[in-house]
This record gives C-alpha cells, sequence and structure tokens, in this order.
C-alpha cells in the first residue's frame, strides 16, 4: 500500500513557469543607459560607529543605478586588535581575519547561511587588500575580525535576467567592500600607512550602433550591452602604491594599451572614492 | 592557507636572500636564472577510467594529478533566458540555420574541486585557488559551448584537482598546468545521434574527440605542425613575483617569502586571429609566436608580510639601545629618534616585512613580460606542444 502520510513532489526537477511579455512590449522597453559621464562614480554614503558594540564600525550605500534596481548596502564591523588566544602559534604581526558575507535576501537568487566560495572569495581578496595598509607589525601577538554584511547587493529588476552579469557584480562588491572596511579600521584606531579604498573599471560594449568599446569607472553592468574585462584596484593614494588588482575578461594580449588604461582608470575610482572616506573620517574627527 | 604558510627562515637569512634576488642579474637560491621554471615531469592519459587526466611533477617534490569526467545532463530550459530557446519557434529549415548560433554554454556546467592535503576544501587558499583556475577557464565563454551536445542535453565538466604531495611551495602554476595537459587530452565520445534526439555515443573509444580538437596532421610530422596546432586550448596561469627591480617566474616557496609583490596571470590562447592581415604575419614569423589573450590578473597576498621582522642594533637593548647608561635626556629622545627611524625606514641588511602595496608601474611591467612576444607565457605553451598527448 502506498505511502498516505506524505506527497512526495515529482522526480526530476522543474522550474515553474514564467509567462513573458509580448515581444513586443519588451522592445519598447528600452535598456537602461548610462547617464553619468564615462570617468564619474556614483554616489555613495558613507558613515562610520553605527555599530557601538563593536570597536570599529562603518556603513555604506550607493546610489541605485534608479531604474527599480537597488543600490550596494555594506556595514562592516571590526573586532579588536584583540589578545590571541593561548592555544595559538606565537605571531609578530596582527592576525587578519575577513569574513564577506551576502545577507541570504541580498541578491535575486537566496543566499545560504554559510558562506559560498563567491563569498570566500571575496574575503581572500578583502585581506590581501586590508594586509597592505595596516601596519601589521605594531600589534604582535593579536587579531582583528573584520565582518562585512552585505545588506543589499546591487542588481536591476528588469535587467539582470542574462547569465553572467551576476559575475560582474561580484567587482563592484569587492570595491565596496575594500572602502568600507577601511573606514572601520580608521574608526578602530588599527594603524594604517593610508586610508585603501576600491575601484572598478571596465571595458564595455554598448548597444545599438557597432561602437567601439569603451572604458567606464563604477560600471552597472546592466546598463551595457556587454562587459568584455572588468578591473578591481584598492589604491593607496598618498602612496601611489596598489595593494590589490583583480583583473577579469577576454583582452588580445596585443593591445596592453587597453589593459594599463583599464587599470590607470580604476585607481581614478579609487581616489574617488578614497575622497568619500577621508571627508568621512574628517567628520568624525571634527 | 598556502600562500600564507610559514616558513621557517630567519630575518637574517630573509634578508641575505631578498638581497640576492634584487642584484642584477638576480641570484636565485637554485641557481635559476630569473624567468626559468623548475624542471618537471609531464605526462597524460594516466587515469583509465576518466575522459581525461595528466600528472605532473616538478623538481622539488610536488606533484598533482587532474581528471576530468563528463556526463550526460539534460539542459533546463530557461524561461528567462530567451536566447536559448529562440529557435524554438522556427520551421525546421531555420533551426537548421540557426544551428550554429544556438550553441551556447552555461558556467554550471564546469564543476571544479580543488583538494591540497592538510587543507579543508572550504579552506580560504583552496577556494581562491579553484576560483582563479575557473575564473580563468570561463573567461572567454567559448569553453562552456565545446560542452554543447544538442538544445536538449549538454556534457556536464567534472574537474578533479588533486594535489597528491604536501604542498611545498604555492601549488598554482602546478596545478594550473595540470590541468590544461589534462583538458587538452580530454576526449568526449562521438556522438551518432542527430538533431535534439536522446543522444546516443559511438562505443568506440577510438573515435572519441578532442574536447580541444587537433589539426587533421598527426604526430608523423610534428615540425611542420607547429603553426597549424594553434587551435584554441586552455588557459595557463603563472605566478610572478617581483623583488626589487627583477621579475622572477615560478618562485620557490622561500623566494616567495621575501616577494615585494606577487602576480597570478592567466593568460589563454585564442584561435581566431583578430584581422587576416594580422594572420599573414603570422605566418611568415617564426614558430612560438602564439595569439595569446589575457583572461584574469590576481594579485596575491604574498606570505612576506607575515615574516618576522629583524631589529636594527640601533633599537636592540643586547647593542646598547635602552641601556641604563642612557640617563640624560638629550641622549634618550635622540635613542627614541633612532628607533622611530628603524621602525619606518629600511636598514640595510635587515629585514623588514613590505608595507603597503605596489607601484602601478611594477604591477604592469610584470603583466608585460608574461605577455610580451616571444616572453615566457609563449615558452611555456611551446614547452606544453612537447608533451606527448595520448
Amino acid at each position: 500500500m502506498a505511502d498516505r502520510r506524505r506527497i512526495n513532489g515529482p522526480v526530476g526537477t522543474t522550474i515553474a513557469p514564467i509567462y513573458d511579455d509580448a515581444p513586443e512590449q519588451k522592445s519598447q522597453v528600452a535598456m537602461a543607459t548610462r547617464s553619468r559621464p564615462a570617468n564619474v562614480i556614483r554616489k555613495m554614503y558613507l558613515k562610520t560607529g553605527v555599530t557601538p558594540s563593536a570597536s570599529g564600525s562603518a556603513y555604506l550605500e550607493i546610489e541605485s543605478s534608479g531604474n527599480g534596481g537597488s543600490g550596494l548596502k555594506l556595514s562592516c564591523s571590526v573586532h579588536g586588535p584583540r589578545a590571541l588566544p593561548r592555544s595559538t602559534p606565537f605571531s609578530p604581526h596582527i592576525i587578519l581575519s575577513t569574513h564577506v558575507k551576502f545577507a541570504p535576501f541580498a541578491t535575486k537568487q537566496r543566499r545560504g547561511y554559510l558562506r559560498d566560495p563567491i563569498e570566500r572569495d571575496l574575503g581572500t581578496h578583502l585581506e590581501a587588500a586590508l594586509r597592505g595598509s595596516i601596519i601589521a607589525d605594531r600589534w604582535p601577538k593579536s587579531g582583528v575580525d573584520i565582518i562585512i554584511s552585505i545588506v543589499e547587493g546591487e542588481q536591476d529588476r528588469e535587467i539582470s535576467k542574462a547569465q553572467g552579469i551576476e559575475a560582474w557584480d561580484t567587482m563592484n562588491a569587492l570595491s565596496g567592500c575594500i572602502t568600507v572596511a577601511s573606514a572601520a579600521l580608521a574608526d578602530a584606531g588599527i594603524d594604517c600607512v593610508d586610508t585603501v579604498a576600491g575601484g572598478v573599471a571596465a571595458l564595455v560594449q554598448d548597444a545599438g550602433d557597432d561602437a567601439a568599446p569603451s572604458i567606464v569607472v563604477d560600471p552597472i553592468p546592466a546598463e551595457h550591452e556587454k562587459v568584455l574585462a572588468a578591473c578591481c584596484i584598492a589604491y593607496l593614494p598618498t602612496r601611489q602604491e596598489v595593494t590589490n588588482l583583480w583583473f577579469k575578461g577576454d583582452l588580445p594580449a596585443s593591445d596592453m594599451d587597453v589593459y594599463t588604461q583599464l587599470v590607470e582608470k580604476g585607481i581614478q575610482a579609487s581616489k574617488s572614492a578614497n575622497r568619500v572616506l577621508v571627508d568621512c573620517l574628517n567628520e568624525t574627527v571634527g | 592557507m598556502a600562500s600564507s604558510q610559514h616558513v621557517l627562515l630567519s630575518p637574517a637569512e630573509l634578508a641575505y636572500l631578498h638581497a640576492s634576488l634584487s642584484l642584477t642579474p638576480p641570484i636565485r637560491p637554485d641557481g635559476r636564472s630569473p624567468t626559468q621554471f623548475r624542471p618537471l615531469v609531464a605526462e597524460t592519459g594516466i587515469l583509465p577510467g576518466t575522459n581525461g587526466s595528466a600528472r605532473i611533477c616538478f623538481a622539488d617534490g610536488t606533484e598533482a594529478i587532474v581528471g576530468v569526467k563528463a556526463e550526460v545532463e539534460r539542459t533546463r530550459t530557461r524561461h528567462d533566458f530567451p536566447s536559448l530557446d529562440e529557435g524554438a519557434e522556427g520551421d525546421d529549415d531555420d533551426l537548421e540555420d540557426n544551428q550554429h548560433d544556438v550553441v551556447k554554454g552555461d558556467n554550471d556546467w564546469v564543476e571544479m574541486t580543488v583538494e591540497i592535503p592538510g587543507y579543508r576544501d572550504d579552506d580560504a587558499g583552496t577556494v581562491f585557488l579553484s576560483a582563479m583556475l575557473s575564473e580563468a577557464l570561463l573567461a572567454d565563454g567559448e569553453f562552456t559551448k565545446r560542452l554543447w551536445i544538442n538544445r536538449r542535453f549538454h556534457w556536464k565538466l567534472y574537474l578533479d584537482i588533486l594535489l597528491i604531495s604536501p604542498p611545498l611551495s604555492y601549488p598554482l602554476p602546478l596545478l594550473s598546468l595540470t590541468t590544461h595537459l589534462a583538458l587538452l587530452a580530454t576526449r568526449l565520445p562521438r556522438l551518432k545521434s542527430e538533431g535534439d534526439e536522446d543522444p546516443l555515443f559511438d562505443d568506440d573509444w577510438a573515435a572519441a574527440a578532442y574536447l580541444y580538437p587537433r589539426p587533421a596532421a598527426k604526430k608523423g610530422s610534428k615540425k611542420t605542425t607547429s603553426f597549424a596546432t594553434p587551435t584554441a586550448r586552455p588557459p595557463v596561469t603563472l605566478l610572478v613575483m617581483a623583488v626589487g627591480n627583477n621579475i622572477i617566474f615560478d618562485p620557490s616557496k622561500e623566494e616567495l617569502a621575501v616577494a615585494d609583490v606577487a602576480l597570478a596571470v592567466s593568460v589563454g590562447e585564442s584561435s581566431n586571429p583578430s584581422s587576416s592581415t594580422a594572420m599573414d604575419i603570422e605566418t611568415e614569423e617564426t614558430k612560438g609566436h602564439h595569439n595569446l589573450r589575457i583572461l584574469s590578473v590576481r594579485t596575491i597576498d604574498p606570505p612576506s608580510r607575515l615574516t618576522p621582522p629583524g631589529i636594527p642594533n640601533a633599537s636592540n637593548s643586547a647593542y646598547g639601545a635602552n641601556a641604563a647608561g642612557a640617563k640624560d635626556t638629550e641622549k634618550k629622545k635622540q635613542q627614541q629618534e633612532q628607533a622611530r627611524t628603524a621602525e619606518s625606514e629600511a636598514v640595510e641588511g635587515v629585514w623588514k616585512a613590505p608595507r603597503g602595496g605596489a607601484k602601478p608601474l611594477v604591477l604592469a611591467a610584470l603583466v608585460q613580460k608574461v605577455l610580451e612576444k616571444g616572453g615566457v607565457a609563449d615558452e611555456v605553451l611551446d614547452a606544453l606542444d612537447g608533451v606527448d598527448l595520448n
């Protein structure tokens, strides 16, 4: 006799059907286009000292693209420097541990509570970016935890249907993470050689007339037909040094100029973000 | 993990190593030239149960094997991705014409795992390695198209990368080269069915097609095929580091421990040259020229930042700093100043972990050095051509 106590689901996986709007209607909805000049980043709001219980904290919000999408909202808290547990071996430097987590509801596709590979990868990038800026040998035998939660990911409700856009969004998320973590470290009073900030530049192909690919800073992938390559930079402006570089894309090796320009634009974006960061820190002090 | 593992070198040894690597030309502990790789043993097709496999053993004793397994999987129709089922409404003739355009890949069709003994598979370093390797593989979007069977089915490729020795050096170049060879040796059974039928395969393994097709001319005439070989090939990730003014390739663990900056550069090769004129020039050029593409670049947190610093004599109490003799405030102040400069400025012969990042120019030079014509990437790809793929 069949088991009547439970109703088993179908064996294979299925996807609930989604009925598209009529195609004519779809073409009428114009794709969002970039309204900013190519070398201007979006407005951002940064505030330090939002979590009283942490030794340093910051909150960053980046303006949304403006057509029903949401901007990036990040909150970072820094715990420490504090003594390491007795069992850990001696370390002549401060031990950084970075933890980046998307809130389960932050993106279109729900994220689990466990960190997935993308989040771990972001954590490693962030660690590399921050380790260059911290003066680590002033705190031997101690550790600091940097915890970032991405409360709301960047996404466009209309367009981010197609594949591959999320991959580019992680770069924007990383640049936000670097900026907010830097503000939180300053708020915690941890000595740094400089304030590090993140910036993204991308080589994009715009829709319509077969325009040549152009380089824009702080790209919103949904606003462009195709992103060919992107680059995320963590930059120390007073030392003029790059602590983290992440380039991804597909460029012929013969035009190294494009690559160099992309890195330069990334640095420029990072400098712009750094201005916001410095203003925010000045406000707190003053 | 791997990049930040502890190196058992004293500050004095680190300072010595750094100094000898900063000389022109640099003197490396194992006597290699700056662009020379460690000797290695490579073989493919070692695992009969896989679709493709490879093993590489470096001279320092690190060894990796990669197995590639393919499974047929039903493609989930995506209602939110109209370009995939575009041709569905058209009649049959139309469909035949569109057949080529319909070929689409999905990044979910490739699954890569990296296993390094002694580390958890969710360890940050392991995840970083596998993210780096898969990022390069999927960068151009061409790879997944090779896994397309028909509109209803595709191959799902499992790439399992195993380091079977303890990680004696940062394993990135080793894993990348092994993966490259395994993918070159990967074969998929020949498809017998047509169109959108349920796929039926030829059970003759000898008829199986390579995932990366070879040119028709085979082993008989090795030299002449050299410029026919460049159909596309899987990417290679190279590890480069800079010490002082020198650029050093394939650093060993000890060398990486004094690196100012370390970079992983993924390089691919494209099959179609950008223009026909370019192709004419290329055929005239000597062999060894590859149509390189830059796929990804990542800075790697160099373990040098975690090394213990040396103490200069100025601030070492054994050499009279802060000694009881320093009574008067004048002297004390002077000593404090000395100690401060000792903390912020480099003293010759005393090791100090690097602070800050790298100059953009240095980073550009590193990438340039990898990609330049006849550079290291060309050399590595040429060397890999020499491996017998069975």
